[in-house]
């Protein structure tokens, strides 16, 4: 499904270079769930956001569902991003000025779906994050882990193969965020990859596998449940 | 608390250079604008005489044809008749009255150096100028016994005084005008009300009238009225006839002791009509009227159009720039809410965050009052160079300097409202979440 | 195109967009009227006078400070036209009462039957002493000019003689006999049975009236027979060679002043003066009109660009997420501009309301003329262009917003 090959992130400023990742490897494998953790300044953040070609990479090569990224220009990632991509952010970043309907919306409508199109996606979603009745509702109306669904739903409509999770519960108290990972598991098992960044090693346990990440490589990889991954893949990533 | 709110407002004009500039500059157009629009207004329409507005009044009688006369037109002309003129100067019952017309004569100087030249005037009775307070630099007016003789009395201006005889008392001597010698009986002082109020009919110099010669000398002379005279009936041709004729070219004044008078002044007016209607004449079934000297402004429309149109573009040109200050105050207050936040976390309450953005909205209006009256200065001399009479007028006065600064700080305060008011709503603890 | 979604947002937040669209009216109403009437003076002004040559035209009025007889004085005009004539480079003089623009001259109510009610209008009386078609140039579109024994010698002092033969313009004649030719048709001054009458021998294109009213009675002239003497002064027309103005009217007023034995009094205007004396007033309300509104776009496009930098700025996060979730650089270009579209086309059809019942208050206190509908569409597309143009830099600004502004923690 994704597959990073000796990457590199390099921030330059003025007079400083700071190697975000150095020689990154990284394989998930369709259907999986994996989480990445590391300690703050690791390099997760500018993982996740090469990993959803949010950023470019300095050098490397990152192939997403079999299509090489490098070279893309900003229109094809954005397309990419749009079709095979699903987010879910720590803060839920919802646009507050919209319903949950509209806010849901907002992917479909850079996909080109026609109207009749978008309004089954959203209802389905939405039905399947358990919101469908609270439609025309506003983020400000909502409870914390609520928004979280929404931006759930928002990330499923469109269908995505891999689903990018930044600290979905960082933000949500003890209840809500056991909420939130039920349902990602339970679409994970509907068959979504799902790679989510946290910090929480409780969470991390609950997953397919882990991904530790410190100085920009990774440094370890644990697995934690069999499944018919470990039979197929061979172990990747390299070790410090 | 207002010091210190003055000066953080102060400090603050030099945060965000760019943003500020571009408020106060336009606040200060704006303010230019409706201000030199509100001077040259102020000086059209204030009060040319007052203390003697109110006794002042111009009497109009309606000597048109009646035939096709329609209700509520506009009179042809609302100048009088000479015998009308000479009737009521004869018999009135108020304090003072004068009758007057314009008119040319030409000049030949003392002096060999300058040449003859044509000098316009008016030809007034000598009520004229003790009725409007018109100053003497030197001399007095002529005597009645002058006025009854049609004597060649002649007072002149400042100005034409100083080009014939220099700045010696002219007094007593001669002057040669239309080829007769004349006596200078005085000189005036400086005298050049804006708008020339007491003869609005008919245009004069834009330095006012160069000389001033009784009426029955005029007359006597048979000197050409300047300024309309309009005629709704043919009439025979010379002089004689158009003293006689249904022609009106003589403006007229009456000055009652007080304001209440006007009531009799008016009843004698009417009488006045209906015993001349007895005679034939002044058909139209239009009753007389008075105005007095505001009215009389008003009526003639000594404030144009033209001038309006421009007041109401710039009052609507100042709701612009109020509006488009509205949201450069949102802007720049939106930018400072972590201040606020801040500034509440630490005990500040509303009503003192209230206070200190809506001072620093006054110091904004300070700002560009200040631009905005140099700009004013500016657009005056502009409008001053249409005309020389557009000139005089375009002028400003203490009242429109502290007009200036009320504005532009109430303009201010009235666009910072809605920001102000925006900002008191930030809560503490939101803002000092974020960065 | 999302626009059900944007306006739905506009509206939840309607304090910026509400402000803009309130600058983009007002400037609207505003910018229509004002270019309006800056049109209508400059058309007043742009009058044709009727006069061949404007530049070479200009008069003098002539007084002398004898003691004549009304006799001596009309010797004194035939030896005054006489001279002049005689000055090189002069191509024709007339004696006449009053110059076109010069704001000073006669008008007399008209009517084609003295039977009517009222009259059918005013017109602007010039008087001739000699042929004022051919001093100022004047075109004649029919009938003919006067013959010089069809000027009679009028002793303004004594004679009461109203002419009998006129010249009038195209524009009077149309207004009296609609579609007919005028030669030979009698005018009448005034109404009611004892109104003198004239025939009319000739019509001209244009000349303009001696006040250049606004409206129609700047446009009714009529020329008139007559050498007027007696009032111990006299008014030449003189038209020089082109080109030629100014040499002339020094030689010419050497010429005069040497011709009298005693001083004269001479006053020299030339026609260009009075054209630019009488439209100065407009012409200054008309630079004032155009200031302003030129001022007017700057403000409320610097509006514009304020608040959509603003909006930008307030909404990067939101922007980020956009961008994340896959939205392309055009994507977020095209949202902002059709944004700042809705925003500017509720301004504009604000403003065309604005604009008309502004036209009405005009029309009723300040009479003004009705606002044609031309103004308002044109000014609409105007604004809408500027609120377009204006919104691009912020637009494309927010377009250059990176997606990966979505993940950074607030």
């Amino acid at each position: 499904m994704l597959r990073m090959t000796n990457l590199s992130k390099v921030y330059r400023t003025h007079m400083i270079e700071t190697h975000a990742l150095r020689g990154f490897e990284i394989d998930v494998k369709q259907g999986e769930f994996v989480t990445v953790t590391g300690p703050s300044g690791s390099g997760k953040t500018s993982f996740l956001n090469i990993a959803g070609l949010l950023e470019e990479f300095s050098s490397g090569e990152y192939i997403l569902d079999g299509v090489n990224v490098k070279g893309l220009d900003d229109a094809a990632r954005s397309r990419l991003r749009n079709e095979k991509l699903g987010f879910i952010f720590q803060g839920f970043n919802l646009i507050p000025d919209l319903n949950l309907f509209d806010n849901v919306d907002v992917p479909l409508r850079y996909r080109g779906f026609n109207a009749r199109e978008r309004k089954e996606r959203i209802e389905d979603a939405l039905a399947k994050v358990g919101l469908a009745s609270r439609m025309k509702h506003y983020p400000a109306e909502l409870s914390g882990g609520q928004q979280q669904r929404v931006a759930i739903a928002r990330a499923l409509a469109g269908s995505p193969k891999l689903l990018l999770a930044d600290e979905p519960t960082g933000n949500l108290d003890t209840q809500m965020a056991r909420g939130v990972m039920e349902l990602l598991e339970e679409i994970n098992a509907a068959g979504t990859t799902i790679l989510m960044v946290t910090h929480d090693p409780e969470l991390a346990v609950r997953t397919h596998r882990n991904v530790h990440i410190i100085d920009g490589q990774v440094s370890d990889l644990v697995r934690h449940s069999p499944s018919l991954l470990d039979a197929a893949a061979a172990p990747a990533g390299a070790t410090a | 608390m207002f010091a210190y709110y003055f000066k953080l407002g102060l400090r603050n004009l030099r945060r965000n250079p760019a943003l500020t500039a571009l408020m106060v500059l336009i606040l200060a157009v704006g303010v230019a604008a409706s201000v030199s629009t509100l001077a040259i207004l102020h000086v059209m329409s204030g009060d040319p005489i007052p203390g003697k507005s109110e006794r002042l009044f111009v009497p109009f009688v309606d000597n048109g044809q009646p035939d096709g006369y329609v209700s509520g037109a506009a009179p042809d002309d609302m100048q009088m008749t000479y015998p009308d003129a000479l009737n009521l100067l004869r018999k009135h019952p108020a304090e003072r009255a004068t009758a007057m017309f314009a008119t040319g004569m030409a000049v030949e100087p003392p002096r060999t150096d300058i040449p003859a030249f044509q000098a316009y005037g008016l030809a007034p009775t000598r009520a004229f100028f003790a009725m409007f307070d018109v100053p003497f630099l030197h001399g007095q007016p002529w005597t009645a016994d002058d006025e009854a003789r049609g004597a060649n009395v002649v007072i002149l201006n400042r100005t034409v005084a100083e080009k014939l005889f220099g700045d010696a008392n002219p007094v007593g001597q001669r002057l040669i005008m239309q080829r007769q010698p004349f006596t200078v009986v005085g000189v005036l002082g400086d005298w050049n009300p804006m708008p020339r109020y007491y003869k609005l009919i008919g245009s004069g110099p834009a330095t006012g009238e160069e000389f001033m010669i009784p009426m029955a000398t005029a007359v006597r002379m048979e000197l050409t009225p300047y300024g309309s005279v309009n005629c709704s009936q043919v009439r025979d041709p010379g002089y004689a006839s158009l003293l006689a004729s249904e022609c009106t070219w003589i403006q007229f004044w009456f000055e009652t002791r007080a304001a209440g008078e006007r009531a009799d002044l008016h009843a004698f007016l009417e009488n006045y009509v209906g015993e001349q209607r007895k005679l034939g004449r002044l058909k139209r079934p239009v009753a007389p009227a008075l105005y007095n000297v505001m009215e009389w402004m008003e009526v003639r429309k000594v404030v144009g159009n033209d001038t309006r149109l421009s007041a109401w573009l710039a009052f609507g040109f100042l709701i612009l720039c109020l509006v488009n200050t509205v949201g450069l105050l949102l802007a720049k207050f939106s930018a400072r809410a972590s201040e606020v936040g801040i500034r509440r976390a630490l005990g500040a309450s509303r009503r003192e965050i209230f206070q200190q953005f809506l001072i620093e909205t006054g110091v904004i209006g300070l700002a560009g009052g200040v631009l905005g009256l140099l700009l004013a200065f500016g657009a005056l001399a502009l409008i001053g160079m249409q005309s020389r009479s557009m000139a005089a007028m375009a002028r400003m006065d203490w009242e429109m300097l502290g007009l200036t600064f009320v504005i532009s700080i109430c303009a201010a305060l009235v666009a910072g409202l809605l920001p102000t008011w925006r900002a008191c709503q930030v809560t503490p603890a939101m803002q000092l979440k974020s960065q | 195109m999302e626009i059900r979604p944007i306006l739905s947002a506009l509206l939840r937040n309607k304090t910026g967009p509400l402000l803009v669209a309130m600058q983009v009216a007002l400037s609207l109403a505003i910018l229509a009227n004002a270019l309006h009437i800056v049109n209508e003076r400059r058309e007043v002004a742009a009058r044709p006078s009727g006069l061949q040559d404007e530049a070479a035209t200009f008069y003098f009025s002539v007084r002398n400070l004898n003691q004549d007889t009304p006799e001596q004085m009309l010797a004194t005009i035939r030896r005054e036209l006489d001279v002049l004539r005689a000055v090189p480079g002069v191509a024709s003089v007339a004696q006449v009462s009053q110059m076109p623009m010069s704001q000073s001259g006669g008008t007399t109510s008209i009517a084609a039957d003295r039977r009517q009610q009222r009259e059918s209008g005013y017109a602007s009386t010039y008087f001739t002493g000699d042929s004022l078609v051919k001093t100022l140039g004047l075109k004649l579109l029919e009938g003919r000019d006067f013959h010089p024994q069809e000027i009679p010698e009028v002793n303004e002092q004594t004679n009461a003689e109203v002419p009998t033969l006129v010249i009038v313009t195209r524009p009077l004649a149309d207004k009296l006999w609609p579609g007919a030719p005028a030669v030979g048709k009698t005018l009448y001054f005034g109404t009611g049975s004892s109104a003198p009458g004239a025939q009319v021998i000739g019509v001209v294109e244009d000349l303009i009236s001696a006040h250049a009213e606004r409206g129609e009675t700047g446009i009714f002239s009529m020329i008139m027979p007559a050498r007027q003497y007696g009032n111990g002064g006299a008014m030449y027309a003189i038209r020089s060679e082109p080109g030629q103005r100014e040499r002339v009217m020094q030689e010419a007023e050497q010429a005069l002043r040497k011709s009298s034995a005693t001083p004269m009094i001479l006053r020299i205007k030339t026609v260009e003066d009075d054209r630019k004396d009488r439209y100065r007033a407009d012409s200054a309300l008309s630079w004032m009109l155009v200031t302003v509104s030129a001022l007017l776009l700057l403000i409320t496009c610097s509006g514009i660009v304020g608040m959509a930098t603003l909006w930008v700025n307030q909404r990067r996060k939101q922007i980020g997420v956009r961008r994340a979730l896959g939205a392309r650089k055009l994507d977020i270009l095209r949202y902002f501009i059709v944004e700042n579209v809705m925003i500017t086309s509720a301004g504009v059809l604000g403003g065309v309301l604005l604009g008309v019942g502004l036209n009405a208050l005009l029309v009723a206190r300040l009479e003004m003329s009705r606002l044609p509908l031309a103004y308002l569409v044109g000014g609409a597309v105007v604004f809408w262009a500027i609120g377009i143009l204006s919104a691009y830099g912020p637009a494309w600004r927010a377009a250059g917003i990176s997606p990966a502004l979505a993940t950074r923690s607030t």
